[in-house]
């Protein structure tokens, strides 16, 4: 099984790109389960097409346990659906929150019961606390992939996560598999790009045009390998769907890699 | 200084100084665990001491609801003038916003926060939490809150300068048993000798270490010498609790003929008043000095004295340094929770029955 996470700055396009890879793998025929790591719990919209997912934590608050069956919800061409979900912006903590999240599924045994061949985590913003470097900790992701643009603001979020990877990396955690460039039309944005990647010592896997395919999708709550599967948009997710899976381990083990 | 041995902590610091003000309910917001050997031992001697509860679930999504929600069981149940609600580490870490939960509350109590936790650093900086909320809440007056911020730092200080703050590890020990030191302060009154009683005593526990003023001059009648005693049990220092406790043990003295030849300071002032003490026993001149309660307040006080102090590890530390008439009063604290009159020290019992060996 491979043990994806993304991680980039909010707002960057993070469940954007995650949806379309995880419908991308779908197609491709493998099981693909995506699990949103942000409160917002917004993370698979795009492949439920507007059908609601239960989460994990607000479940687990209200009812004192979890069924598998409740949280983890098929969307488009049987990929499996999870929200970690969280407190309300300003309160409680949702690191934490994402670590007793990650634990109730793997006492619950998600990956035996559903056996997917790979794992996306969609992971909010920066690694601001402990909570949010969980998948890359404990061996719940085994390779982490960046979500960045040429803007500043994105390119200094991908440094810090950048960091995080590596500060883990000696105890043997997940390893930096390097970074999607989501294209936001900056001004010699490929080289800014590739500039940073030289610094934080990775490279670009896949560059993604910014194409109004996106939100016509997203308008029709839909990735765009769903709603415009022949556009040159759908075909670039596709790449960089075949990218990570070159680019990523396949480790046995559930939850956790061994 | 890196200390690895446990000790007290800011949290249970608060909830005792907010007892020292007599607040009505003390309700700690977090984990039902927390400070629960204090909560129980301040419920036993009456303070009620309840929690939250946290689980889980509070620390992911706020626990706003859960505070709320004990506050108006506090009110309803307890029918409290005032109701103090003191912060832990679960709530300080998710930034917990008490103040608003105590606020949405509505409830009729005078209900304040402490804003503290477990991570501050010296124990007593949970108290002076606790004072400078119970000031700004109007349960105690600015005059008293400065006095008392002012002895919560000397405390510190004193430890870290004298104490056992200053080491790295010591274990814990019970000590020998307190036959020595007894044969030692009876062989002194048969041979005529002068013989020095303080007591530097920290609030409650005076009513402990109480008992040597009683047990000293049994001795004394039964076997004459000089006998001179001093002890920090000024009735009109600190918070309305704190002079009780003075007023209890005075008069408890009075009764039995063994009222102190010196008052010096209250039962707070155990930091401050090392100096004051040590000039009235310069005065006297002893041929042999007891110190009891906090030894080491005493500026100077030397191997050749009896040191009697209620702390494990202070033992250890006063043994380790050579002091051979060390002994401890262990478990002194949870006997004196909730007392109103003194109770016998080990060292005074042993006292009391060495005496026939020497009439
Ligand atoms: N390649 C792209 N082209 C055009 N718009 C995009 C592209 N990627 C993302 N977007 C838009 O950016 C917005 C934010 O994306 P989202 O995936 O929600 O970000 P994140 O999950 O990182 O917070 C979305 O409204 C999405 O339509
Ligand atoms: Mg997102």
């Amino acid at each position: 099984m491979r043990r994806i996470a993304v991680y980039g700055k909010g707002g960057i396009g993070k469940s954007t790109t995650s949806a379309n890879i995880t419908a991308a793998m779908t197609e491709m025929g493998l099981k693909v389960m995506q699990i949103g790591c942000d409160p917002k719990s917004d993370s698979t919209r795009l492949l439920l097409g507007g059908r609601s997912c239960p989460t994990v934590l607000e479940t687990l608050r209200d009812r004192g346990s979890v069924d598998l069956d409740d949280v983890v919800v098929e969307g488009a061409g049987g990929c499996l659906c999870v929200e970690c979900g969280g407190p309300r912006p300003g309160t409680g903590c949702a690191g934490r929150g994402i670590i007793a999240a990650f634990e109730t599924l793997e006492r619950l045994g998600a990956v035996d019961r559903y056996r997917p061949d790979v794992i996306i985590y969609d992971v909010l913003g920066d690694v601001v606390c402990g909570g949010f470097a969980m998948p890359i900790r404990n061996g719940y992701a085994n390779d982490v992939f960046i979500v960045t643009s040429g803007e500043m603001m994105a390119l200094y979020a991908a440094s810090n996560i950048a960091e995080a990877v590596s500060n883990f990396s000696g105890d043997g955690y997940a390893r930096l598999g390097g970074v999607i460039q989501n294209s936001r039309n900056v001004a010699d944005e490929d080289a800014l790009v590739d500039r940073a990647c030289g610094e934080i010592g990775t490279e670009v896997v896949h560059r993604i045009a910014r194409d109004p395919s996106v939100q016509r999708c997203e308008a029709k709550l839909t990735t765009v390998i769903g709603g415009e599967p022949d556009s040159a948009q759908a075909e670039s997710y596709r790449e960089l769907a075949k990218k990570l899976l070159e680019r990523s381990e396949d480790r046995s083990g559930g939850m956790r890699g061994q | 200084m890196k200390v690895i041995h446990p000790r007290p902590n800011p949290i249970v610091a608060a909830l005792y100084t907010l007892r020292d003000m007599d607040i009505d309910v003390v309700l700690v917001h977090g984990p039902a665990g927390c400070s629960f050997m204090a909560s129980r031992m301040l419920e036993e001697a009456g303070v009620r001491v309840i929690t939250s509860g946290m689980r889980d679930d509070d620390l992911i999504f706020g626990g706003a609801e859960k505070l709320i929600d004990a506050i108006r069981t506090a009110d309803e149940r307890f029918s409290p003038k005032t109701i103090a609600v003191v912060g832990t580490c679960a709530s300080m870490i998710i930034g917990e916003d008490m103040e608003a939960a105590v606020r949405r509350s509505g409830v009729k109590a005078k209900t304040f926060t402490v804003d503290c936790h477990g991570c501050m650093g010296d124990n007593t900086s949970g108290a002076v939490k606790a004072i400078e909320s119970g000031c700004a809440a109007g349960i105690i007056p600015k005059d008293e809150a400065d006095r008392q911020s002012m002895l919560m730092r000397a405390a510190t200080d004193m430890e870290k300068k004298v104490g056992m703050a200053g080491r790295e590890y010591l274990s814990p020990v019970r000590g020998p048993t307190k036959l020595k030191v007894a044969r030692t302060i009876a062989k002194a009154l048969k041979d005529g000798k002068k013989v020095a009683f303080a007591m530097i005593a920290k609030k409650e526990l005076a009513y402990r270490f109480a008992d040597m003023f009683l047990a000293l001059n049994e001795a004394q009648k039964a076997l004459g010498g000089e006998l001179f005693t001093v002890g920090n049990l000024d009735p009109d220092k600190g918070l309305p609790r704190i002079r009780r406790y003075a007023d209890d043990i005075l008069s408890e003295l009075k009764e039995k003929d063994a009222y102190p030849d010196r008052i010096v300071g209250g039962l707070d002032e155990y930091a401050v008043i090392g100096e004051d003490v040590r000039k009235e026993i310069d005065a006297f001149g002893p041929d042999l000095l007891i110190l009891a309660g906090i030894p080491h307040a005493y500026p100077g006080y030397s191997p050749d004295d009896v040191l009697i102090t209620d702390q494990p590890r202070q033992l250890a530390n006063y043994l380790s340094m050579g002091c051979g008439l060390a002994v401890g009063e262990i478990s002194s604290h949870s006997m004196v929770m909730g007392a109103r009159s003194i109770i016998p020290l080990e060292t005074g019992n042993t006292l009391r029955e060495v005496l026939e060996e020497f009439e």
